[in-house]
């Protein structure tokens, strides 16, 4: 049997595994009863791979791109050379996309007909690059436009500031779209060197989801195999400079246009190296323990709230990817001084206090609900389980890993993770002269 | 897609079931519309919030809280949207299936939590709690000024403002500061009461239910002593011919210019034509294969987002992008040479077959999330075509012609021109 099947009592899910001859990881998760198809085709290549070492013909060498070059050959793959792919998806009604995110690159489209042709112009037009040196210029204009938009974010700016202040040499503290300036210096042959290291199937997987037989699925991803050959995967390492542990400043701060101040406060987490189920327990307890600390049924979300220095959007959550990982919380507030040194209290207050039995057997449950909510949406599980994929977990094992958690892990994280000295902030304030 | 069962009571009451199997949650949504004024909508804007913040039996947010965590974190929603003229007040209640939670009926339990935050509001001296509507009133006024941190929307938002100054659809969703001052806590729970004795009320299900003994259930739960001589609320304008284009600048510290056109389509969603009204979107600029993303960002670069829009309800067309604001004049005769170019029927066989399979697979998907099953028939239900099936709008839409697209686009008309701009440039600028 072709076949493994990932099957899980808890979610009452299963997942089509295989590994086609010479080709990416391909898993075909059935859903009966959507109208909606959903494929994804990812390569485990973001924006921190910005300085790598590979073998050219024998030779080691090591490479230092521009920032915003994953993002970059992002948008320019969907040439090709009769134009743009764009329209072909639009000619068999599907609805194309693609996002580039720290870690990795994502080709997207979901339809209801077509399928075998949608699915075929997915994985054709993701393993043949068509790079031009007038379609590079051209979609410069484009990308300073979309870095434009984000630099009237807040939000996003705020989020930045915060990462650019805990940490000081992680590319994550760099822009995933680069700067208007480095995406000027990036040319065809970067856009071609990169593919052909990054875009390997070595590297990549595909995940397909929808009211679909897997061996129909299968086979297309054979037929678009045939006739290709892959040199050999000649990426040697991926090159992340040795972070300090400490933070890189303890606070920040930017004026932009906005009404209110926005507080982003951060805690950096100190392992270099970390995946599997591992990575996801510490993501899920950590989280656990954020919603004990600050939840709604917490001691401290009704004083702040009523206090006015939280709002509906106050969030926090824990980012756990292999090479970094950070507690993030925060959001609007009329003082954000005041709102960070009680953020702290709190903290402090919990380690004083202890965690409560009862309160984490809430949180375990309201998790548990959470997370079959979102079961519902295709382009949440697909997302999800490349994501985690790639960081060397099966994502149908989430509810599985989240019951081994018990009260004594949250314990550890709140006393070795959530640490004054580990922490840093930003804040957005608005404009002195007008908002 | 799976069809409503639908039962509607003598107290302007609707209740709406789409019994399906394919998700892993119920999810029960409950509407109350509220037509939109710049007098009131401040006030209906702040019902939702003051009435999540506390029950009789739950008296805090962290009462509610608990009691939602025990049920795997019921998700319990309340809020006000837009939809044409209308306000409507949205409280929503979503619980897993029970097969994940054997033993629990949870769909009973959460739908007592929704009742009590409907019907049973914790009250003080026959008003709201005077605590929550002070502390409220102050949210509300920063969200209401807080527009202007999202540029995106914000610009969108001010061409609506100024287009329809004079209408009922120029009033933000959320009114304004200044109506939301002299509300008191005894006067907005007298407001309410008001309007949920007597306006429009419809209560959706969706997931895995019996469809007789939830209709009982719903009814027996959502009895608010509803008035039978409902209120009836005005129809939405929709026809206006503009005598002339107006022009309007606004200038920020920002670094994109957001340059954002207003139509007026004089066609809204109960006319027989609206789905040429649709179709006429999706070829101008509704899809990455339209017009304008061809035209504005393929050809051109001028920006990374360029969009057309439709508010189906008021009959609005808008036209968003993000440019340099210096390339004001060469992004506005693009988009301007992209509209006449329909108008003038210069649409190819393909844009006509691309647009029509993506409207089709748009149509199509609907019926894949329940909180999109349920925006689609209450849509139905404003615009007064309460039981279509998507499977009917998809065979109207194979029919559509070329010719029916530009008999729609004759009677729409450019309304305001409206240009959000950077403080420190010279360049470009409104006319």
């Amino acid at each position: 049997m072709r076949w493994q099947i990932k099957e899980n009592e808890s979610l009452k899910e299963k997942v089509f595994y295989t590994v086609p001859d010479g080709g990416p990881a391909l898993f075909v998760f059935p859903r009966q009863g959507y109208n909606k198809k959903y494929a994804i085709f990812s390569t485990r290549y973001g924006s921190i791979d910005h300085a790598f070492r590979w073998n050219d013909r024998g030779q080691e060498e090591e490479i230092v791109l521009p920032d915003g070059v994953a993002h970059f050959l992002e948008h320019k793959l969907f040439d090709d050379e009769e134009g743009n792919v764009f329209d072909r998806f639009a000619y068999y009604g599907a609805s194309p996309n693609a996002f580039t995110s720290f870690t990795h690159t994502t080709y997207l489209f979901s339809c209801t007909d077509f399928f075998a042709e949608n699915f075929s112009l997915l994985l054709n037009f993701v393993q043949t690059p068509y790079f031009s040196e007038e379609s590079v210029a051209k979609e410069q204009g484009i990308i300073q436009q979309e870095i434009r938009m984000y630099q009237d974010n807040p939000q996003w700016r705020g989020y930045f500031e915060l990462l650019k202040a805990l940490y000081a040499r992680h590319p994550v503290r760099n822009d995933i779209a680069g700067s208007v300036e480095s995406i000027s210096k990036i040319t065809k042959d970067i856009l071609y060197k990169c593919y052909y290291t990054f875009y390997h199937p070595r590297n990549m997987a595909i995940f397909v989801t929808g009211d679909l037989e897997p061996d129909d699925v299968l086979k297309l991803v054979e037929k678009s195999l045939t006739g290709r050959s892959f040199p050999p995967f000649n990426l040697v390492q991926r090159l992340y400079p040795e972070e300090e542990t400490a933070v890189n400043q303890r606070e920040v701060t930017l004026e932009l246009s906005v009404s209110q101040p926005l507080l982003n406060m951060g805690f950096k987490d100190t392992y270099s190296h970390l995946t599997g189920r591992e990575l996801l327990a510490r993501k899920l307890s950590t989280e656990l323990l954020l919603e004990m600390i600050f939840g709604q049924s917490g001691p401290n979300y009704t004083a702040l709230y009523e206090e006015g220095l939280i709002d509906e959007q106050f969030s926090f959550g824990f980012t756990a990817e292999c090479s970094y990982g950070h507690t993030l919380l925060g959001g609007r507030t009329e003082n954000p001084e005041k709102l960070h040194e009680r953020l702290l209290i709190a903290i402090d207050e919990t380690k004083k206090n202890g965690l409560a039995t009862e309160s984490f057997g809430r949180q375990k449950r309201k998790m548990r609900g959470e997370v079959l909510k979102s079961f519902n949406s295709l382009e949440f599980i697909a997302n999800n389980y490349l994501a985690h994929y790639f960081r060397e977990v099966d994502f149908f094992e989430i509810l599985d890993i989240l019951e081994n958690i018990s009260i004594k892990d949250l314990e550890k994280r709140l006393h070795t993770h959530l640490l004054e000295e580990q922490h840093a902030i930003s804040i957005v304030y608005p404009l002195k002269n007008g908002r | 897609m799976i069809s409503l069962k639908s039962k509607r009571l003598p107290v302007n009451t609707g209740i709406h079931l789409l019994p399906t199997s394919k998700f892993k949650t119920t999810l029960v949504s409950v509407s109350l519309q509220q037509v939109l004024n710049r007098e009131s909508a401040a006030q209906t804007a702040l019902l939702p919030a003051v009435l999540k913040r506390g029950t009789k039996q739950y008296p805090t947010l962290r009462d509610l809280e608990i009691r939602l965590e025990e049920l795997y974190g019921a998700t319990l929603t309340a809020d006000v949207v837009k939809r044409g003229e209308r306000q409507i007040l949205t409280f929503s209640l979503e619980v897993i299936n029970d097969k994940f939670a054997p033993g629990e009926n949870l769909l009973q339990q959460g739908l007592s939590i929704l009742k009590e935050v409907i019907g049973t509001p914790l009250l003080e001296n026959g008003g709201f709690h005077k605590d929550y509507v002070r502390q409220e009133k102050e949210q509300l006024a920063r969200e209401i000024q807080g527009l202007v941190n999202d540029k995106v929307n914000y610009a969108l938002e001010r061409c609506v403002q100024e287009m329809c100054s004079g209408e009922r659809f120029g009033v933000y969703k959320y009114g304004s500061v200044e109506e939301l001052q002299p509300i008191t806590s005894g006067g907005l729970y007298d407001y309410y009461r008001e309007i949920l004795r007597g306006n429009p009320l419809d209560i959706f299900v969706v997931g895995e239910v019996d469809i007789e003994e939830t209709f009982s259930l719903i009814r027996e739960t959502f009895d608010f002593g509803r008035s039978s001589e409902p209120v009836k609320l005005p129809p939405v304008r929709v026809e206006c011919v503009p005598e002339r284009v107006s022009y309007e600048e606004e200038k920020l510290p920002v670094n994109q210019g957001k340059l954002t056109l207003g139509y007026r389509t004089n066609l809204s969603y109960s006319d027989g034509k609206y789905l040429d009204l649709l179709f006429y979107n999706g070829v101008l600029g509704g899809f990455p294969h339209s017009k304008l993303f061809q035209n504005v960002r393929e050809k051109a670069s001028l920006a990374y987002y360029v969009f057309s829009r439709l508010e189906k309800h008021k009959g609005i067309q808008l036209i968003g992008s993000g440019i340099e604001v210096k390339d004001y004049r060469q992004a506005l005769d693009i988009i301007l040479q992209q509209v006449d170019a329909v108008k003038k029927g210069q649409i190819s066989r393909e844009e006509m077959e691309n647009t029509r399979r993506g409207i089709i697979n748009r149509l199509k998907i609907i019926g894949d999330s329940p909180y999109s099953l349920v925006g689609y028939y209450l849509d139905g239900l404003i615009g007064g075509r309460p039981e279509e099936r998507t499977e009917e709008l998809i065979q109207k839409v194979e029919r559509i012609t070329k010719d029916d697209v530009v008999a729609v686009a004759e009677n729409i008309h450019l309304d305001t021109v409206y240009f959000l701009r950077s403080t420190d440039e010279e360049e470009g600028g409104a006319n």
